[in-house]
């Protein structure tokens, strides 16, 4: 067990950031940290890095209670390193922001060299170790980081959406380099996202984060919609001004729902739509996650449907397609 | 208009002609501007540091005094350092009064707010993530800080370049405290108000000509190091 954590809660001020019940993560694999702007997710990733103190709650790392005292995280910062979104590198050359690090750990010269060498060559960077750090492009950059991270040898590292300011190109490189780094090295990896395709290519396991909550569903079919009360048990909810949808519950004024994308019914596609929450769409994008094939639908909104691999090679969607699907209240969550 | 054309000519014959008494004063004045902005970076620089790095209570109010300190006339520590040092001051049996170190410790307490408030400034325009990206990587407080520091070297050296310009050029201190002793304690500037008291303009344009030289240093050096800082 990599970390175990249990009511742990961030507060700042009168808001608060983070409440997590309790959660497991396990040694030597990838986490994606999905969830929308403002819901927690670089506070969490920050406390993991022993880098901002919780509030509240317990953390053991590695089976070891931790103290969230100065002189108590500064040795646990040797184990876990957390590479930012836009990465900082010192003002000097690739080569001295490799070798900060390993100076701090007392590592030799000559050691140093080594590794700074095989941290380079791991993300393509080797010719670049006498440039100037700070005149490198944003993907040069946000790799620079990973292999001063990688360098450092650490039992986790952490990546504050680590393909997020970079053009397709270095993105690419940037999350084969990840997935390279857990498979060669059995570094712990724990990342966060927005992109829930991102997520599940490169993750073993994605945790959902919701106004500091952690949720069971995933990041998918997300909305903001504005409610009116329909009757005592239901609303009707109007998403983006064009889709309405009725919800469980007694509700008014601007909500957020979401949408498990695994309930999602598909119709056959001849039947005449009817019924509560029935919409219609043309099928624009298929890909495979896991056991499950991924759907994207659009209805004049994006929705996205999860279904499994056998329940697909019977019905064959095709991209273009027009599909029927209804969206049951069981798979509606209201959220806030 | 003759006589001030006059009186360049001869101060720049007088400047090239490397007179002794020239050198001698611009000798004084550059060895007591120096050690005084020597100290006031000992003294300014982790100063500044200390503020702008941590939190404590009253850090603004700190901050407030600083700048007021940076408008203080030089009389007014000429004044503070004679009662400290004059025979009946308490630092008076070191007879320090109309010495190079009167002066020295003069400028030093002129420029002490200037540095630190410089340093303040270069300190709180590096990026908080440099110093959370050294502790990520494994620092500790002193390490992270030095990284920090190391950023801001270019903002640091500006505020010294910027200290040193200040006491260059500073009259209260050096007359008050210096005495204007020739050959001893007489730098440029007192110098100059002596020769202009004297109504001898010659010397005292040479001076003014080599002041306003090293004052342009100054700023070249100072634009150079805040270029840096900018990129």
């Amino acid at each position: 067990m990599l970390y175990l954590i249990s009511r742990l809660t961030k507060v700042y001020g009168s808001r608060t950031v983070l409440d997590i019940e309790s959660l497991e993560i396990m040694e030597k694999k990838i986490y994606a940290l999905l969830g929308p702007n403002g819901s927690g997710k670089t506070t969490f990733l920050k406390i993991l890095g022993f880098l901002d103190l919780p509030t509240s709650g317990n953390v053991q790392y590695c089976t070891r209670p931790v103290r969230f005292l100065e002189s108590q995280l500064q040795p646990l910062r040797k184990e876990v390193v957390m590479v930012n979104q836009h990465p900082i590198l010192f003002t000097t050359t690739v080569y001295r922001n490799l070798e900060f690090g390993l100076r701090i750990r007392k590592i030799s010269k000559k050691k140093c060299a080594y590794i700074i060498d095989e941290a380079l060559d791991m993300v393509g960077m080797r010719h670049f170790s006498q440039a100037p750090a700070h005149r490198l492009s944003g993907g040069e950059t946000q790799r620079v980081a990973l292999a001063r991270a990688l360098a450092l040898s650490p039992q986790v590292i952490l990546c504050d959406e680590p393909t997020s300011s970079v053009d397709p190109e270095n993105q690419g490189a940037i999350i084969n380099l990840l997935r390279q780094i857990n498979d060669e090295k059995q570094i712990s990896l724990i990342f966060t996202t927005h992109n829930q395709s991102q997520a599940s290519m490169l993750a073993h396991h994605t945790l959902f984060l919701d106004h500091g909550k952690l949720g069971t569903t995933s990041y998918d079919n997300l909305f903001a919609a504005v409610a009116s009360r329909k009757d005592e048990n239901s609303s009707l909810c109007k998403i983006q001004n064009t889709v309405e949808l009725v919800v469980p519950g007694d509700r008014d004024g601007e909500i957020r729902l979401m949408i498990d994308p695994e309930k999602i019914d598909i119709l056959e596609t001849r039947k005449k739509d009817h019924g509560e929450n029935c919409f219609r769409g043309n099928i624009v994008q298929i890909t495979k996650e896991g056991g499950k094939i991924r759907i994207g639908v659009d209805s004049e909104i994006y929705f996205i449907i999860r279904m499994p691999a056998d329940d697909y090679t019977r019905r064959k969607p095709m991209v273009g397609d027009n599909m029927a699907f209804r969206i049951p209240r069981k798979s509606i969550k209201l959220l806030s | 208009m003759d006589f001030l054309f006059d009186s360049i000519i001869s101060a720049i014959l007088l400047a090239v002609s490397l007179d002794t008494e020239l050198l001698s004063i611009v000798a004084v004045s550059l060895k007591v501007s120096s050690s005084s902005t020597l100290f006031a970076g000992m003294i300014g620089v982790p100063l500044g540091f200390f503020i702008a790095f941590e939190s404590f209570k009253g850090k603004q109010l700190v901050i407030t005094c600083l700048n007021t300190l940076l408008a203080l006339p030089t009389v007014v520590i000429g004044l503070f350092v004679y009662a400290l040092i004059s025979r009946r001051g308490i630092f008076g049996p070191f007879d320090l009064l109309y010495s190079q170190k009167a002066i020295i410790i003069g400028q030093t307490m002129l420029i002490i707010p200037v540095v630190t408030i410089f340093t303040i400034a270069a300190i709180s325009r590096i990026d908080e993530r440099y110093r959370k990206t050294a502790m990520t990587l494994g620092a500790n407080r002193l390490q992270a800080a030095c990284i920090v520091m190391r950023e801001a070297r270019f903002g640091i050296v500006a505020a010294v370049i910027a200290a040193f310009g200040r006491v260059i050029s500073e009259v209260g201190i050096s007359m008050m405290l210096g005495g204007n002793a020739k050959g001893f304690t007489r730098t440029m500037t007192t110098a100059m108000a002596l020769e202009y008291d004297k109504g001898e303009f010659t010397l005292a344009i040479a001076l003014g000509f080599i002041l306003l030289f090293l004052s342009f240093g100054m700023n070249l050096l100072f634009n150079f190091f805040q270029g840096r800082t900018e990129t």
